[in-house]
């Protein structure tokens, strides 16, 4: 068409020119969109137009406006609009004096409002009016989200009706846009529109806005210039400031606040970390040595570059924590009450009922307290010096011991006789036998009862080849002490596969390293030998239909071999003796006894559980649960921003002499050298102060408000922004209503 | 050394020890820091600042220029004294936060080493990498001895944080003609540097509370901020005539006026030049001066903001003005030309001339050659590149 002029052609009277027309929406309206297609109704009538948008920072539901202009002759300027004749309002919540700014009487004023033209019967009465409910007809036909209705093609629709611009008009215009699809909405709100006509003579003026207010030189400014928007308004999701649970806490058994004392040791030190443990633990050396830390397996850090060496830096806790601990203040209600076994259930429920302020009376039937810690683990593992120290610490809260008694069912019941309540954790007395021709024959012993013989000081001697079965600590413990104890060679033969084995990893390492053979898939099924057991028959076993536990159910095979054994070592499990527990109302079981569990860690967190259960129950209070953390509640590894630390590698523990080296029941790991790997930690979950929502909120809404922040919600205009950069998840973005 | 002869040091360590002192006369402040990377010719000059030990100061080696700046900005927004030195393309990488650093109107000193823009590389001077951020809205002084690099640095940190200015400051110095050549340097002492230089008390400084610096404006209120800047600029001159007494009578010694005429008065030719070239015409004045020739020398020492009004005085009754820019506009002209040129009387003959481009050697027989040039014109006619060559 060129610099030609256009004509008016069959554009209704009531139309001036030129036309300038302005939109009023908020972001992701579509305002911008809007005033497009009104300028193409009038572009395909041959006219000549402009539209822009009026760009700023807008974000969804911000303020928006847009222009259109129509003339017949080119339009040369590029300035805003500020008399409009046709006002677009997408938001009838925006209708103020600053949308109605310099429209003229007559003017028409097109608003979309559910509540069409009666509650502005006595208002605007200068203007042409006219209603439309745009938002509930674009929903009707789908277009946008439920949450954020895209009205523009919809209203488009109505102004071309209240401006009196032909349907075929209208059409063109959305096929030119490629929008056709939008046009049974439009075609509603052309149907629906009510129209008011002006009343010239109702004129209220509408005030110009003041000029804009003084400005601050940008050397004076001291604080945050509120801006005039409450942005906060806008936001339909508002970040929430709080903590989730790691995962190394959902994954301990003893129900220890993992991230809270290596945290605590981080930022604290020893007596601080000591403090996080003992609330829930009593014995971090022995932990920090023999627990299969099912924490590390669940450490975030294991997808980045390594877990967090959290059983070194518990037993770190352990060996350097002062000694003797405050003895408590009696409770109000002193309850007295005693607990049989002194294995880690019985001193964890021993711990907790003492720490409380009760009398505690601990009967343990060896001589010495520990139960299987002391029986059970070697001493390269476990020195006795390092258990008797967190042993004593329990004692010294005023815990009473009774040794070298051991109870049956009658005993026990003369205890719950003198005591409010008896907790009974006896541990797993009874072991399991090898169902196979030959078991009976000398030389073939169990290994729970050869480890606590070699602690005993009567180790029996050992040469040749030694054949321990089991895949649990038990096994490797059986195999290392025999190594130490002067067998030629020692093999473990385990029927599943050395992922399968459930004893502490590093363990098996170890003890592959000093030389222990691993017979995997392979189940003894015959001793021999002449007076003493001479061979093993040992049958293959392949892996059949996943059982109960999903774990795929061994099938023993007839293919078998024969290796020479001159002592075969059985650690194959064991299980409680319930018979000396009477059925009294006040008894109860822990640990081991009543779980089965098999680890420390488990142990104690049941000794620990059931100690607040019987207290409870003497109350006459509801029981105490300790709910599990549903996982989705727990920080993953996709919740932390790894980009926030710099890769630094696990440190491990330092190993006396390795293999070549003579083997001794000196204790084998040294520990970690400090306790520089809390550093690592990447605090799921906890915040740590680290300012990082508060330097990348775009808006500098965020504040410190003691060790924490707060968001202010007049201005958060929920970018989310701060939960995306948060590295450990200590903000989350919640829907609105339930952030406040 | 002895103090009353000066240090024999290179501009690059003089700067450098300028940085220290006034660094040291904060400690009773918010301290000193610096952030620094570094890049041939300006190198020495960080290298000296990281071995000083500055109370209540650090200087953080950092990744890039770009980085170097954040720092200073960071640093001066909490009130701290800040410096950084760069040169050339590292200059056009700190470019984006040397803009940040003026329109947040943040008090900091830099000290440029004038290096060629590559590539292909050239490490030798000319003035291309500061006159490139001639309208970042910092202020910018060029200098033509040693001992006029450590005078405005220190006179740059009073000027720069005025409460009348609070702008930035860019020291420049070319680079091996003052960057590595050693000359004898008055060193002031501590004491007087603390007599000179008031601890930095600015005003809105950072402190406990977060807060934005520079988010999003409205256009109203960046013309407002334009205006307040611009103003800024035009207290400079004012100023720094105060901060020339003060400096005397701190130091006993004056530094040189914004626009520094040498026999100029009576000049038939008049050459207008920045930087080190400024002196060499003072050589070449005093030869034809002694074959009867009337040349004259001035040299533009504040070229932003621009000194006008000076110039225009200084210009008046001169009919032969040659402006000498060791830079090249590409597809105008020499910068200083530019800017120049419509400030001499009507009629009079201005004609622009770029000499030792790249580093090429400007020696007097050049500017006598010039002023021959210019004696021979009718009329100004379009910029001539000349070749110094070497």
């Amino acid at each position: 068409m060129g610099e030609a002029e256009s004509s008016r052609g069959s554009l209704p009277a009531g139309i001036p020119l030129p036309l300038e027309v302005r939109v009023h929406g908020r972001g992701g309206q579509g305002g911008v969109t809007c005033a497009k297609l009104i300028a193409t109704v009038y572009a395909e009538q041959g006219l000549h137009v402009q539209t822009f948008g009026d760009y700023g920072s807008e974000r969804t539901g911000a303020p928006v406006r847009a222009f259109a202009r129509v003339d017949t002759v080119p339009i040369r300027n590029h300035n805003k609009v500020y008399r409009p004749h046709h006002l677009v309002v997408l938001d009838a919540a925006l209708l103020g004096d600053d949308v109605l700014e310099g429209a003229e009487p007559g003017a028409v004023v097109l608003l979309n409002t559910a509540r069409g033209l009666e509650p502005f019967a006595d208002k605007h009465g200068h203007f042409r009016f006219a209603a439309v409910d745009a938002t509930a007809i674009a929903r009707r036909h789908g277009i946008g989200t439920s949450a954020v209705v895209i009205i523009n093609t919809t209203l488009a629709g109505a102004y071309a009706r209240a401006m009196g611009l032909s349907w075929e008009a209208v059409e063109r215009a959305f096929a030119v846009q490629g929008l056709e699809r939008d046009l049974p909405a439009a075609r509603e709100a052309w149907e629906t529109v009510q129209v008011r006509e002006a009343d010239p003579g109702d004129g209220t003026p509408v005030r110009s806005a003041p000029f804009p207010a003084s400005v601050i030189g940008i050397a004076e400014h001291v604080h945050d210039i509120p801006t005039p928007l409450r942005t906060g308004a806008w936001r339909t999701q508002m970040p929430l400031y709080r903590s989730h649970a790691a995962p190394c806490n959902g994954g301990c058994p003893a129900g220890n606040d993992v991230v809270g004392f290596v945290q605590a040791l981080h930022k604290g030190g020893v007596q601080a970390a000591a403090q996080v443990l003992f609330r829930t633990q009593p014995l971090p050396s022995v932990c920090g040595r023999v627990c299969p830390a099912p924490c590390m397996s669940a450490c975030n850090r294991d997808a980045y570059d390594g877990a967090v060496n959290i059983r070194g830096l518990e037993r770190w806790i352990g060996d350097h924590v002062l000694a003797t601990p405050e003895r408590p203040a009696p409770a109000a209600q002193r309850r007295r009450i005693a607990v049989v076994g002194s294995g880690p259930a019985g001193l964890g429920a021993a711990f907790a009922l003492a720490t409380a302020g009760h009398e505690v009376t601990l009967v343990e039937g060896e001589n010495c307290l520990g139960g299987v810690l002391r029986t059970g683990i070697p001493a390269y593992r476990l020195p006795e010096e390092i258990l008797d120290r967190d042993i004593s610490r329990i004692l010294a809260l005023g815990v009473s011991a009774r040794t070298g008694t051991f109870l049956d069912a009658s005993g026990v019941a003369d205890l719950a006789a003198s005591h409010e309540a008896v907790i009974v954790a006896a541990g797993l007395p009874r072991l399991t036998g090898l169902d196979a021709p030959g078991v009976g024959l000398p030389g073939v012993l169990q290994g729970i009862r050869f480890l606590d013989d070699v602690k005993r000081g009567a180790a029996p001697r050992l040469s040749g080849a030694v054949v321990v079965v089991g895949g649990g600590n038990t096994a490797i413990d059986c195999a290392r002490t025999a190594l130490r104890l002067g067998a030629a060679s020692v093999s473990i033969a385990y029927r599943r596969g050395r992922k399968e084995m459930p004893a502490i990893a590093p363990e098996i390492d170890e003890a592959v390293a000093e030389g222990v053979k691993l017979l995997l898939h392979r189940q003894p099924v015959r001793a021999s030998g002449q007076g003493r057991v001479e061979s093993l028959d040992l049958a293959e076993v392949e892996l059949g239909e996943p059982d109960a536990s999903g774990r795929r159910r061994p099938v023993v095979t007839g293919r078998t071999s024969t290796i020479p054994c001159d002592a075969l070592l059985l650690a194959l499990g064991q299980s409680a003796d319930l018979s000396i527990v009477p059925s009294f109302p006040n008894v109860f079981t822990a640990g081991d006894m009543a779980t089965g569990d098999g680890t420390v860690t488990h142990a104690l967190g049941s000794g620990r559980r059931v100690a607040a259960r019987v207290l409870a129950r003497l109350a006459g209070e509801p029981e105490p649960v300790e709910e599990r953390v549903p996982p989705q509640a727990l920080v993953t590894a996709a919740h932390v921003r790894f980009s926030h630390f710099s890769v630094a590698l696990p440190e491990v523990e330092r190993h006396r002499a390795g293999p070549g080296g003579a083997l001794g029941f000196d204790e084998v790991s040294l520990g970690l050298d400090g306790p520089s790997e809390a550093s690592r930690c990447f605090s799921c979950g906890a915040c740590t102060s680290c300012d990082t929502c508060l330097l990348y909120c775009p808006e500098g809404v965020i504040h410190r408000i003691g060790h924490g922040y707060r968001v202010d919600e007049a201005y958060c205009k929920g970018c989310g922004m701060c939960v995306a950069e948060c590295p450990r998840r200590a903000m989350e973005m919640v829907m609105e209503a339930s952030a406040r | 050394m002895s103090t009353s002869f000066g240090q024999l040091l290179s501009a690059n360590h003089a700067a450098a020890l300028g940085a220290t002192l006034a660094a040291r006369a904060n400690r009773t402040g918010r301290g000193f820091v610096s952030g620094v990377y570094p890049i041939t010719p300006s190198t020495e000059c960080m290298e000296l600042l990281c071995n000083q030990e500055i109370e209540k100061g650090r200087v953080v080696r950092v990744e890039s220029e770009h980085s170097a700046m954040g720092v200073c900005i960071g640093g001066a927004a909490s009130g701290a004294r800040t410096f950084t030195t760069s040169s050339s393309n590292g200059i056009a990488f700190m470019a984006e936060n040397m803009v940040a650093a003026a329109l947040l109107r943040l008090p900091v000193v830099m000290v440029a080493a004038n290096r060629t823009l590559g590539p292909p590389w050239n490490i030798w001077a000319d003035h291309g990498d500061t006159l490139m951020l001639r309208d970042a809205g910092w202020i910018q002084l060029y200098c033509a001895d040693n001992q006029e690099v450590l005078d405005s640095v220190l006179c740059a940190y009073r000027l720069a944080e005025d409460r009348r200015i609070l702008l930035p400051a860019l020291v420049c110095q070319e680079a091996f003609v003052l960057s590595h050549t050693m000359a004898r340097t008055l060193v002031p002492t501590q004491e007087q540097v603390d007599r000179f230089l008031p601890p930095l008390d600015l005003p809105g400084r950072l402190g406990g509370t977060a807060r934005i610096v520079g988010g999003l404006t409205a256009p109203h209120a960046t013309e407002v901020h334009r205006a307040q800047h611009h103003e800024a600029m035009g207290r400079f001159f004012g100023v720094y005539r105060e901060v020339q007494d003060r400096f005397e009578e701190v130091f006993g010694r004056r530094p040189a006026d914004p626009v520094v005429p040498y026999r100029a008065d009576d000049a038939d030719v008049l050459v207008v030049s920045m930087g080190t070239i400024g002196s060499t015409v003072e050589r070449a004045v005093d030869a034809a001066r002694e074959k009867g020739i009337r040349l004259g020398g001035l040299r533009v020492r504040t070229f932003r903001p621009f000194p006008a009004e000076l110039l225009a005085a200084a210009f008046r009754g001169r009919g032969r003005i040659a402006v000498v820019d060791r830079n090249v506009s590409l597809g105008f002209g020499g910068v200083l030309w530019g800017e120049a040129r419509g400030l001499a009387d009507p009629g009079a003959v201005v004609q622009g001339y770029m000499i030792g481009i790249g580093g090429g050697d400007v020696r007097p027989e050049h500017v006598l050659a010039i002023a021959e040039d210019l004696s021979s014109r009718e009329a100004a006619g379009p910029p001539v590149l000349l070749e110094a060559g070497a």
